[in-house]
């Protein structure tokens, strides 16, 4: 039996080269019989940490593969490519240095790397020289070279299949000869199995831009670039005994193993003469008193013991102590933040700070000790959001603190997207770009499955047709594939060596960024510590509102307020953190929250895992008692009844968290943690592998077997499938419910605040400010408009003119709107404005002579009618700008000239008429304080019949009618089947239209262009819950453009250019 | 394309659109001398002075939209005294209008500000102002309205409206490669058929050697008294104007010419035309003999005997495929494109066959060895020499998805025989147990 090893081998991560994952080539040597794997992708090391983990899955089912870590160097000067392969770790060490080195020397995605680097850091590497396809005089004498220099340096030889196999082989038999330097075969693999050859051509044809038949010479002859039974490599180097097996003598002297990358924790500052412990119990006891300033409760002070005892036992208060420290810093900088995930919902995270829910008030049962789980050592996991517009100030802190060396962004994978397979795949193929458009067209958004057949009869492209079935045979296989690295939006990995020496560190696109080679699966695989530092918009909003209203902490809102929960329960929750959505507004009103459980439950019941599970109906009807609550039980002599109940108590039964479907497995499907484990992870990553399968058998039979309802073990699984795409664990759902009540308790309370913090933290949220701006009106706030007397570059709260109050009994102020509102101004030319406007300006050639701001600037000041105050209107406050710009230009060249201003003839300018205003405020502002522009149409839409919006909650069930507006927003959610979703809008409200797959199909373009509608269809009332059922449209789109018309219409093809309001389409 | 799925595109072709301006504006001269580009789609013609020849300006429009509809061409004009004025009423106004003289303004000043070529945004800003069109922004004072707009408003004003002259930079067609000759009496012996063809190749090749060019194609036409017109051409390998040589080319075809009752005239013209250097050869032809000198005239020869097709260089095509990796090409001028040369790596045979010929009686050792011997065409070989297999693998995006295999391959062998021939075979298909190989004879080297 010949013994053999690859140790050639490219994944896909040598992006458009290989052809196979990571994984494919360590199954796929596994059961070819080879004794090991070396993974060699070009100056990277980003697929080996997928082999690795597929070496150990290998393992587990009894084999002895070896997946090797390695690398193959290409250079930039004249030496040849290397395989290298570290023998031990520090080895190791030096090659991720020598890569960083390389990376960071490129731009973003590249690696520079010269012989006098590599000379510096091949201490204890083994390596393989690879030899040019033509060899040369040049070529051997580069092997002389190298052989001086390097102890362990073998030649790797494969048998290409080409005309001169043999005379090529026997050359570099006779140069290994001479250097000393063995020669070893290899098959220099670009894929696992033959089969694969398309695939590779095609990627090929991708990275050269070209099509197949264009690529003549730059595609493989033959399929031969794949794994080979190790007696076929025999074979084939039959002539040159030895050289096969030597390929194993190399891996029997490698003793590195990406096991050996335990973690080491950063050392966390700590006063001298303490252990982080101790540190750490200090800090939280510290904490803990601050939390209860009238004596920490007895139930808190026993689960602080708890858990600092396991925190202690599992070695981790370096962790808590880094996050610990992360978030003090922000605190101290005024920074809010918010901590989620498994451990963040501890006692000790409350009192460290990292979170403001009190585990001990949110509900029953925390889950904290059951998911830092004993026997999986690995780091707990904790998010930390911080408001959007400062985050950057704290990931510059973590760079400071642990320095670039210790501390970097982990990558995110940027996989091909069936849209981008399907274009470029056909690119390849020779197919003409409006064809490829035409396939790619049919998958809506970014996440469909693949090219469905009747999608593409749709676009009257045959699906049966050759050139159609190779693209999108060949476009399924691209899928899934890496297409580059990318940074994550917030997740560091810290470590305590230097980090360069554990991973390679590349530069990202953006500057004063670094990011390592491995994405968050890699980084939890090795059990590395990672720390999310994330971007919240609402944590902006909301430290703006607690700062206006003298609130220090989220934990000091006054909690549990009824009022609060009235106010959801009816879905007036435009601008609330995460309930403002529309599928969660018609929740709402059937879910009736009354406590903060109920929020949490909100927050993840509206998600595709308990939507695809068929969970939320269930729910739904337990909770308004429709059904009885009942707990599905195990046969008796398998386990007591209620262990399910145990489980299941606070959601009524239904399953609706992670944790719970995770604790189902192991009490009821009998998962050994190590198993429910691996489920989690095949959950995570699920949409990679698709090895979930395997645990969704294991887990229905393991309940069936204890006596389990199948439907029921079914359905459990159905909803783990779900949350392997979107998955929601309850400790994040608390973290947002905190958020939810927090943004709804001042939208409660303080409106006008409110409003204010919500335009001044801008994008963000669901809707445009021109809802938010309407729905505070509606709650009673006086909105003003922009003026250059009054504004500031915020939006900001002045004296009411009538004295008006919120629903919690508050004053309410006016929110004037600021400068910020209005398109294309720059901040700091603003403040320059109003500095001048501090030191005494007054009137318009005030502003324009001594503002030191740009004609541009002011014109579009003028445009947005906030002279009015002065006397101007739009335009003749745009006549007056105009001329006075000039002026202020000839006034630094010819300051004499200035003095004596000649005085211009009055010049008569027609007044706007109301809609021409509106249209103008919406295109300067996005919003109009002066009317609806749907109400300059309420005529037209009388004579067609439309429904006003606000009248739809009088009409009956089942009515037929039709409803006229702007389309706000436009949504077609995976789970929802196709169907398309559109909020509408009219000077009265709100209408919202639901458009099935097939109506939709039959108006896509307008459904999906259209930016002012009339849509006929049928009434649907559940409760408060009104759906308008599309079944045909009137696009009256076109009309917008007459509110900028005068009083008749002129005939010209001039446009009316932009569009007066722009939707918010989510796919 | 979310919206409209069956929209069919086409990508922007600035470049060909540019270039059928240009040809339209050369076509346009039949109209006027005076033609001028106007940005990427339009164009404007100064008919002042040429309209009587259509009998009036509504009769020369008349004939101009008739002729541009017949060409498909989708279009709008206008007449007016000023290219500003027209511009704004073939643009905004109605189309085919014809502005009386010296009273454009009233047909203007119902128009959008845009209508006077301003740039996009100086138009909207005018419009934000109130002024839609053009009437309002003619009655406004002048001063202000450029303070504010910058001249360029005023200037297009005032051209539009005849007080601004306005240069319009005009475009002359190119000057045809295209000479003849008209007899006194018409000719019909065959020496005359020669000299004319001499004398107007001598006329036409003075006029390219004094403008640096050459030709590679040239046609001679002879126009008969019966009006019936008698074509002959020639090709040349490089482009040239050597007015001997030409006409020498020429001669053989003329016999085959039938003059009829007579020639009347004849014009002979030059395609293919490019620059060629004035080249002095004869001061060192010693060393080095041009092109032209030598192996150009004789492939001419071969090419206009034998037929243009059946002379040629066989030259590499980057294809694995071995029937797909060659082409012909012009016998001369390799330089023109990236010619990458026979890989010596893998060797071709000088000698591929059109068809690959069956083999028999072939014995190979499995799975892929080089052949021991084989029988070809009744006679068998016995091989002392082999070489490969190289492997070359199907096309496969030539074949339907699910007929791609990994065994449609073919294993090439470099083989000499005990005679020394060497042969170039293959074997199709990788071996599979139970299924007899076989095997084809695909070339002969040397």
């Amino acid at each position: 039996m010949t013994r053999y090893a690859e140790l050639q081998a490219r994944t896909n991560f040598s992006f458009l080269h290989g052809a196979s994952h990571p994984w494919e080539l360590v199954a796929g040597a596994d059961a070819l019989g080879h004794e090991a794997i070396g993974i060699c992708d070009s100056n990277s090391l980003a697929g080996v940490v997928r082999a690795w983990s597929q070496m150990k899955k290998q393992r587990e089912g009894g084999s002895k593969i070896r997946a090797l870590t390695g690398c193959r160097l290409d250079f930039v000067d004249e030496t040849p490519s290397l395989l290298v392969y570290p023998s031990d770790r520090e080895a190791y060490a030096r090659l991720t240095r020598l890569l960083t080195v390389g990376q960071l020397r490129a731009g973003k995605g590249g690696c520079e790397l010269a012989w006098s680097d590599f000379l510096d850091h091949a201490e204890g590497q083994l390596i393989l020289a690879i030899p040019p396809d033509r060899l040369d005089e040049a070529f051997a004498k580069q092997l002389r070279g190298l052989s001086r220099e390097l102890p362990d340096l073998w030649l790797a030889a494969a048998r290409r299949y080409g005309a001169r196999d043999l005379e090529r082989l026997s050359k570099l038999a006779a140069l290994a000869q001479e250097t000393g330097a063995p020669m070893v075969a290899t098959n220099d693999v670009l894929y696992h199995g033959p089969e694969r050859r398309p695939l590779q051509d095609v990627l090929t044809c991708i990275r050269e831009n070209c099509t197949l038949q264009e690529a003549g010479l730059r595609l493989q002859a033959h399929a031969e670039r794949h794994l080979k039974l190790p007696e076929e490599m025999a074979r084939l180097f039959a002539k040159f005994p030895g050289v096969v097996e030597r390929s194993v003598e190399i891996v029997e002297r490698i003793d590195f193993d990406l096991s050996q990358l335990r973690y080491e924790y950063p050392d966390e500052p700590v006063p001298r003469g303490k252990t982080a412990i101790q540190h750490l119990r200090d800090l939280t006891w510290e904490g803990a008193a601050w939390r209860y300033p009238d004596g920490v409760p007895e139930r808190v002070t026993s689960l602080l013991e708890h858990e600092l005892t396991l925190i202690e036992k599992l070695d981790f208060p370096n962790y808590f102590l880094t996050v610990h420290d992360i978030v003090r810093w922000a605190r101290e900088q005024d920074i809010l933040c918010q901590g989620r995930g498994s451990a963040a919902n501890s006692s000790v995270c409350f009192c460290l700070g990292v979170t403001s829910v009190d585990p001990t008030k949110a509900g029953k049962g925390m889950l904290f000790s059951r998911f830092i789980s004993e026997n999986r050592g690995e780091p707990p996991d904790i998010d930390v959001d911080f408001e959007h517009d400062r985050r950057e100030e704290v990931m510059q802190y973590v760079y400071r603190r642990y320095g670039r060396e210790r501390a970097a962004i982990v990558a995110t994978i940027i996989h091909y997207r069936p849209r981008m397979a399907i274009r470029q795949v056909g690119k390849a193929l020779g197919l003409t770009e409006d064809v490829t458009a035409a396939l790619a067209g049919t998958v809506w958004g970014s996440y469909g499955d693949g090219v469905p057949d009747e999608h593409i009869r749709q676009t009257g492209l045959d699906s049966n047709a050759p050139e159609i079935r190779r693209a999108t045979t060949l476009a399924q296989l691209l899928l899934g594939f890496p297409r580059h690295l990318s940074q994550h939006v917030g997740g560091y990995v810290l470590t305590q060596r230097r980090l360069d020496e554990t991973v390679p560190i590349g530069n990202a696109a953006m500057k004063d960024r670094t990011f390592i080679e491995w994405d968050k699966d890699d980084i939890d695989a090795l059990g590395l510590m990672k720390v999310d530092i994330l971007a919240l918009g609402m944590l902006t909003a909301l430290r703006k509102s607690l700062t206006i209203l003298g609130i220090p902490d989220i934990a000091d809102i006054p909690p549990e307020e009824p009022g609060v929960y009235r106010m959801l329960s009816r879905a007036d929750s435009v601008g609330v953190f995460q309930v403002e959505s529309r599928a969660q507004m018609s929740m709402l009103p059937r879910m009736q929250p009354r406590k903060f459980y109920d929020l949490v439950i909100e927050v993840a019941i509206v998600r595709p895992g308990p939507i695809q599970g068929d969970m939320v109906h269930p729910y739904l009807r337990r909770r308004e008692k429709r059904d009885e609550v009942t707990y599905p039980a195990p046969a008796p002599e398998h386990g007591p009844p209620n262990e399910l109940r145990k489980i299941l108590e606070k959601t009524l039964g239904v399953p609706l968290f992670q944790e719970q479907a995770m604790q189902i497995a192991i009490d009821a499907a009998k998962f050994t943690a190590d198993e429910a484990d691996g489920l989690r992870r095949s959950m995570a990553t699920f949409r990679h592998y698709g090895n979930v399968g395997e645990y969704g058998v294991k887990f229905v039979e393991g309940m069936i077997r204890r006596g389990y309802d199948p439907e029921f073990a079914q359905r459990c699984f159905k909803q783990i499938e779900g949350f392997g795409s979107y998955g929601f664990p309850e400790s994040h759902a608390i973290s947002f419910a905190l958020l939810v009540y927090a943004s709804a308790w001042v939208k409660w309370a303080h409106p006008d605040v409110f409003c204010v913090s919500l335009l001044n933290s801008q994008p963000m949220g669901f809707y445009q400010p021109a809802q938010l701006v309407r729905d505070a009106r509606e709650h009673n706030v006086e909105i003003r408009p922009p003026d250059i007397l009054a504004s500031e570059w915020d939006c900001t709260l002045e004296e009411a003119a009538a004295l008006k109050r919120s629903e919690s009994d508050a004053e309410l102020r006016a929110v004037r709107l600021g400068f910020r509102q209005i398109k294309g101004l720059k901040e700091e030319e603003i403040r320059r404005l109003i500095q001048v406007r501090v030191e005494g300006a007054r009137t318009l050639e005030d502003f324009a002579l001594r503002g030191g701001v740009t004609h541009r600037t002011l014109e579009l000041l003028a445009e947005a009618d906030v002279f009015r105050s002065l006397g101007y209107d739009r335009r003749q406050a745009l006549w007056a700008v105009k001329g006075l710009a000039s002026e202020a230009g000839a006034e630094e060249s010819a300051p004499l000239l200035a003095r004596g201003r000649a005085k211009e003839a009055q010049v008569l300018l027609p007044f706007m008429s109301a809609s021409q205003e509106v249209a103008e405020d919406y295109r300067t502002t996005s919003l109009s304080l002066r009317a609806h522009p749907v109400s300059f149409f309420r005529a037209d839409l009388h004579r067609m019949s439309v429904t006003r919006c606000e009248e739809l909650k009088h009409r009956r069930d089942r009515q037929r009618l039709c409803v006229g507006g702007l389309v706000l927003v436009r949504q077609r959610p995976g789970t929802a089947k196709g169907a398309v979703f559109l909020t509408l809008e009219d000077e009265t409200g709100i209408a919202n239209v639901v458009v099935w797959k097939d109506t939709f199909e039959a108006n896509r373009r307008l459904v999906m262009s259209a930016s002012f509608l009339v849509v006929h269809g049928q009434l649907q009332r559940a409760g408060e819950v009104i759906h308008l059922m599309a079944e045909r449209f009137e696009d009256l789109t076109p009309r917008l453009g007459r509110l900028r018309e005068d009083e008749a219409p002129i005939r010209a093809r001039s446009k009316v250019s932009g569009q007066l309001i722009r939707s918010r389409d989510f796919h | 394309m979310a919206v409209v799925p069956q929209l069919a595109l086409a990508d922007a072709q600035p470049e060909a659109d540019a270039e059928a301006l240009v040809a339209l504006v050369d076509w346009c001269v039949r109209f006027s001398p005076a033609v001028a580009v106007d940005g990427s789609d339009g164009l404007f013609l100064d008919i002042a002075g040429v309209d009587h020849l259509w009998g009036d300006e509504a009769q020369m429009m008349a004939d101009l939209r008739a002729r541009l509809a017949a060409n498909d061409l989708m279009f709008r004009c206008a007449v007016a005294d000023t290219a500003g004025a027209a511009w704004a009423l073939a643009h905004f106004g109605q189309d085919g209008v014809i502005a009386p003289a010296g009273e454009q303004a009233e047909l203007l000043r119902p128009l959008p500000p845009a209508a006077l070529r301003l740039d996009p945004d100086a138009a909207a800003q005018i419009e934000r102002l109130g002024i839609r069109r053009l009437g309002q922004l003619m009655d406004l004072p002048r001063a202000p309205l450029a303070k504010r707009f910058g001249v360029g408003v005023v200037t297009r004003l005032d051209q539009a409206l005849g007080q601004g002259h306005e240069a319009l930079s005009f475009r002359r067609p190119p000057t045809p490669w295209i000479t003849g000759l008209t007899f006194v009496e018409p000719i019909s012996a065959p020496e005359d058929m020669v000299r004319v063809a001499q004398d107007a190749t001598i006329k036409l090749a003075a006029r390219l050697e004094r403008e640096g060019q050459g030709a590679r194609r040239f046609e001679l036409t002879y126009h008969r008294v019966d009006g019936k017109n008698l074509g002959v051409g020639v090709g040349l390998a490089i482009a040239g104007r050597d007015a001997a040589r030409i006409a020498k080319l020429f001669a053989p075809k003329l016999e085959a010419l039938d003059p009829g009752f007579g020639v009347e005239s004849a014009t002979l013209a030059a395609y293919e035309v490019e620059p060629i250097g004035g080249r002095q050869t004869r001061l060192d032809a010693a060393r080095t003999i041009a092109p032209e000198d030598g192996l150009a005239p004789l492939i001419d020869r071969l090419a206009n005997r034998l037929g243009k097709e059946r002379v040629f260089r066989a030259v590499p095509v980057e294809s694995h495929v071995p029937e797909l990796a060659v082409r012909p090409a012009r016998p001369l001028n390799p330089a023109h494109g990236r010619t990458p040369g026979w890989d010596p790596e893998t060797p071709r045979p000088v000698r591929l066959f059109r068809r690959p010929e069956p083999l028999d009686g072939v014995i190979a050792l499995t799975p892929d060895d080089p052949p021991n011997q084989f029988r070809w065409r009744g006679r068998t070989h016995r091989v002392r020499r082999a070489e490969g297999p190289e492997r070359i693998a199907e096309e496969w995006w030539k074949a339907d998805i699910e007929d791609i295999s990994v065994g449609h391959v073919r294993d090439y062998y470099r083989v000499e025989d005990q005679d020394g021939g060497r042969f170039w075979l293959f074997r199709s298909g990788l071996y599979k147990a139970g299924h007899p190989a076989r095997w084809w004879l695909h070339g002969l080297f040397g």
